[in-house]
């Protein structure tokens, strides 16, 4: 054996195989907000489920709220009915930390709900959630006929979208009529 | 419960068009011009480019399918008003039915009926024809795809299937000199029914990527051999002799058939190649290594011989009883594993060391 080899061997200290008690990380508190719907019912949410929504997720980052201010400053979603936001809370809470499984069993079931669902999940920008509802929409017609994905879509004929244009058209001519007409009546 | 797909705002609409099944998309086109709009609309800015669109026209019955990572759905019929179970009211030349997941459209005229179906889904979907599938009652096909669409066919499946008696020399004959595709695939689903002993081919093949002779491929002549400019060719039931084979090694060696990679003839003719080793330069003996092939198939091979080209490119010889097989070993990364055994991995050829 060389000289080198033998005293790098004796010459490495011990390398402590755990850290000491001590030196562990504190437990950071978590911190949570308040948010309510259009029935003004506050719902308390961590800020761990919050990270779904990129709407809330980049409200909180703009305003540094602290914990009092939060709880003083609820996050209004007037354009949101208060069970619709509460599903949509209790998925956060479910999913917190973890990310959404291909098929999510927790979502909620009520399909009457789901068009509602939609437009606030699109609104909280809430990526997997949206995904998984628009799933659902898509899974509707499955095996369907055109008769029954018109059904299910509420599409219009061909028939009812012309009388529609039609309708919207003799309308904006109306619209168009009383505004000249008011003009010149100001003009007067 | 119903759900107003039409109030949803855009981004919510392209997601679950996003989600839907070809078959479906389809379908749904059919509810209401309104909505066939939206959904081409969609497919103009979002082209499906990892979708491939199937026309085939096998027995005089047309369907248009999508396949999509190997999984492949039928988006539309178009079959002979003759098979409708109970008459209907004709509207436009056709009647629409729905069936099986998707819309059968019946015609009274069936070439009328594959051209539309055809033209409907390629409009709406914003995809040329990508493969084409016929049999010898298809064979206008290929003519009509050559007009109707600026982009070259990737692959042609040409079926010896027919019920009818028509001249199978005169459709394949039609076929090899009208095909243009990247890949000419020469498919057998009825043994009784085969080209001619008698049938030759003079015209030229290629430029292609592959050619697949997957039956009777007696009529290829070494003349034709050499004249095909592809990069892979398979040539089953062939009737090329031993000598044949050596003029084309030989005819390759001086440069010849430079874009050839893989060669494999399966031979019904008797084989001896004894004197193999005395007719060529032999670089290495008892090569090992694989060939891959199509859909995680590939080429097995113990006892190769290296030859090597006037260039200076080597090449792999395997034969047998039955077959005869030239690799052509191009690039430095000949034994690289890892990179041959990736999905999608442009490494086709890979020599296992000793």
């Amino acid at each position: 054996m060389s000289s080198t080899e033998q005293g790098t061997s004796s010459a490495a200290p011990a390398e402590p195989t755990t850290a000491p008690e001590s030196a562990a990380a504190p437990e950071v508190p978590e911190s949570f907000y308040y948010v309510h719907g259009k029935d003004k019912v506050v719902h308390k949410v961590s800020a761990g489920a919050l990270q779904h929504s990129a709407l809330i997720h980049g409200m909180i980052s703009n305003l540094g709220y602290t914990e009092e201010q939060a709880k003083a400053n609820p996050f209004p979603f007037e354009n949101i009915d208060g069970d619709i936001l509460q599903m949509v809370v209790d998925w956060c809470n479910q999913h917190k930390g973890k990310p959404t499984p291909p098929e999510d069993t927790n979502l909620p079931k009520q399909k009457e709900k789901l068009f509602d669902l939609v437009l606030a999940v699109n609104y909280l920008e809430i990526k997997e959630l949206l995904t998984y509802c628009c799933k659902q929409v898509a899974m509707m017609v499955k095996g369907k006929s055109p008769e029954e994905i018109r059904e299910i879509w509420m599409i219009p004929t061909d028939a009812e979208d012309e009388a529609a244009e039609k309708e919207a058209k003799k309308r904006a001519g109306k619209e168009a009529a009383g505004e000249t007409a008011a003009a010149a009546g100001d003009a007067k | 419960m119903p759900f107003p797909i039409l109030r949803t705002p855009f981004v919510v609409l392209s997601e679950i068009i996003s989600l839907l099944e070809p078959n479906e998309i389809v379908t749904a086109s059919c509810c209401s011009k309104n909505l066939k709009h939206l959904l081409k609309r969609h497919y103009q800015q979002r082209k499906p480019l990892e979708w491939r669109l199937t026309m085939i026209y096998v027995e005089s019955r047309g369907r248009v399918d999508i396949v999509r990572d190997g999984d492949r759905k039928t988006v539309m019929f178009a079959s002979p008003i003759s098979e409708l179970n109970e008459p209907m009211p004709i509207s436009k030349g056709y009647v629409k039915t729905f069936s099986r997941g998707c819309s059968v459209l019946y015609f009274e005229d069936r070439v009328t009926g594959i051209k539309m179906i055809v033209d409907y889904v390629t409009d709406l979907l914003n995809l040329d024809v990508y493969t084409l599938e016929i049999d010898r009652l298809g064979i206008w096909t290929i003519g009509w795809i050559n007009e109707w669409q600026k982009k070259m066919l990737v692959r042609l499946d040409f079926h010896e299937n027919s019920d009818y008696t028509w001249n199978g020399d005169e459709a394949l004959d039609y076929e090899l000199r009208n095909a243009r595709t990247l890949d000419l695939n020469i498919l057998d689903d009825n043994m009784d029914e085969k080209v001619s002993d008698n049938f030759r081919f003079d015209g030229e093949m290629g430029p292609m990527r592959q050619l697949w002779i997957n039956f009777s491929g007696h009529w290829v002549t070494l003349n034709n051999l050499i004249n095909i400019d592809a990069i892979s060719i398979v040539v089953r039931e062939s009737s090329l002799s031993v000598p044949d084979l050596y003029s084309f090694v030989r005819h390759w060696r001086a440069g010849g058939s430079p874009r050839l990679k893989f060669l494999r003839l399966e031979l019904n003719t008797a084989t001896n190649f004894e004197q193999f080793e005395d007719e060529f330069e032999i670089f290495e003996r008892d090569i090992t290594g694989e060939y891959h092939l199509n859909r995680g198939t590939y080429w097995h091979f113990d006892n190769g011989y290296s030859i090597q080209r006037n260039d200076g490119v080597k090449a792999v010889i395997d034969f047998g009883d039955e077959n005869f097989v030239v690799m052509v070993c191009l690039g430095e990364d000949v034994y690289d594993r890892d990179n041959y055994l990736k999905r999608d991995s442009d490494q086709k050829f890979l020599l296992h060391r000793k």
